[in-house]
């Protein structure tokens, strides 16, 4: 554990981009994300105040360990615990949880899942620092993704303008989805309301998300 | 005599509407990012007296043009911002033109 932990910090050397579950006080979030080809999901969720969002997804696993596949649907209740605002920067703390129904082919039928996670992140204009645990359960299956990532600015963006992050990004999957950490090298821009992002594994395979606030 | 005195009330009420302040600016915590500055437009655009919003990240700044003899209350400005989520430190009043304010933002950017 201690290993994966200093594997994770050694990974996350540059970059942000783990997308918060609340954008901002009555504002729409749609998240989809193509994570290497073992993990799509796609997300919405409403918030109607600052601290809190409901909405719901998908996310579809891929195993690279054997292939066995899962599909899940769900609600999810997004809560911002904590936040604090400096003088130059904003940290929080997400918490999160719902519950849905699976499918998969390790199993017959649709099984009711739930799922909880917490997200922690730090930014000011030119540092982002994340790290994020996400887990899908079910009578069949334990899911869960923890991510960590770190990212630098090359300069300081302002409303308006375009923002451009580079990021570097460590995740480890449970559930047999993936052995092994794997990392990432991003680019992630954004302006506005829309924000993209892309790069590629140690694998060589692409990773990419897009996020639509308004 | 009514009528000079509905005259005078009505140049008192012309007088106190004119001196009333253009440009409300305030600074704000934990403002680093340009969705937060979106959600702090959209929450205060949502007041009538608002004409314009500008919002700047390298200052800290939340500026707001009013409209022609409007105003917003300090507390209703505070409870708006940290209804969106952040922190207000100060806030200032003046007959500064938004246009004027935006310009001293962009000479002053690093």
């Amino acid at each position: 554990m201690v290993r994966l932990l200093i594997c994770l910090c050694a990974v996350a050397v540059a970059a942000a981009a783990t997308a918060k579950p609340i954008a901002f006080a009555e504002g729409t979030t749609v998240m989809a994300e193509y994570g290497a080809g073992t993990m799509q999901e796609l997300q919405i969720f409403y918030a109607p105040r600052f601290d809190y969002s409901v909405g719901a997804g998908h996310v579809d696993f891929a195993s690279d360990v054997d292939g066995h596949r899962e599909h899940i649907s769900y609600a999810r209740l997004n809560w911002l615990a904590h936040r604090w605002n400096l003088d130059d920067a904003q940290a929080n703390i997400f918490i999160w949880g719902g519950a849905g129904s699976a499918t998969g082919d390790r199993f017959d039928g649709t099984r009711a899942a739930g799922n909880a996670g917490f997200q922690a992140d730090y930014e000011t204009r030119r540092v982002y620092a994340s790290m994020k645990s996400d887990l899908q359960r079910s009578s069949e299956f334990s899911d869960r993704i923890d991510t960590l990532q770190l990212g630098i600015a090359p300069y300081k963006h302002d409303y308006g303008g375009l923002a451009t992050w580079l990021v570097l990004q460590g995740r480890h999957y449970t559930g047999e989805l993936h052995s092994g950490i794997e990392t990432a090298a991003l680019l992630r821009l954004f302006k506005g309301g829309a924000w993209i992002e892309a790069g590629v594994t140690n694998a060589g395979k692409v990773q990419a998300m897009a996020m639509f606030n308004f | 005599m009514k009528r000079f005195q509905f005259l005078l009330a009505a140049a008192l009420l012309a007088v106190a509407a004119s001196s009333t302040a253009a440009t409300i600016e305030m600074t704000v915590n934990g403002l680093v990012c340009a969705f937060c500055a979106q959600g702090i437009e959209k929450k205060l655009k949502k007041f009538p007296a608002t004409a314009e919003v500008v919002v700047n990240l390298e200052h800290r700044l939340v500026a707001v043009a009013l409209k022609d003899g409007q105003d917003i209350a300090d507390a209703d400005l505070r409870k708006a911002l940290t209804d969106a989520g952040y922190t207000v430190k100060s806030i200032s009043r003046s007959e500064t033109p938004i246009a004027d304010v935006r310009e001293r933002l962009k000479q002053v950017q690093p």
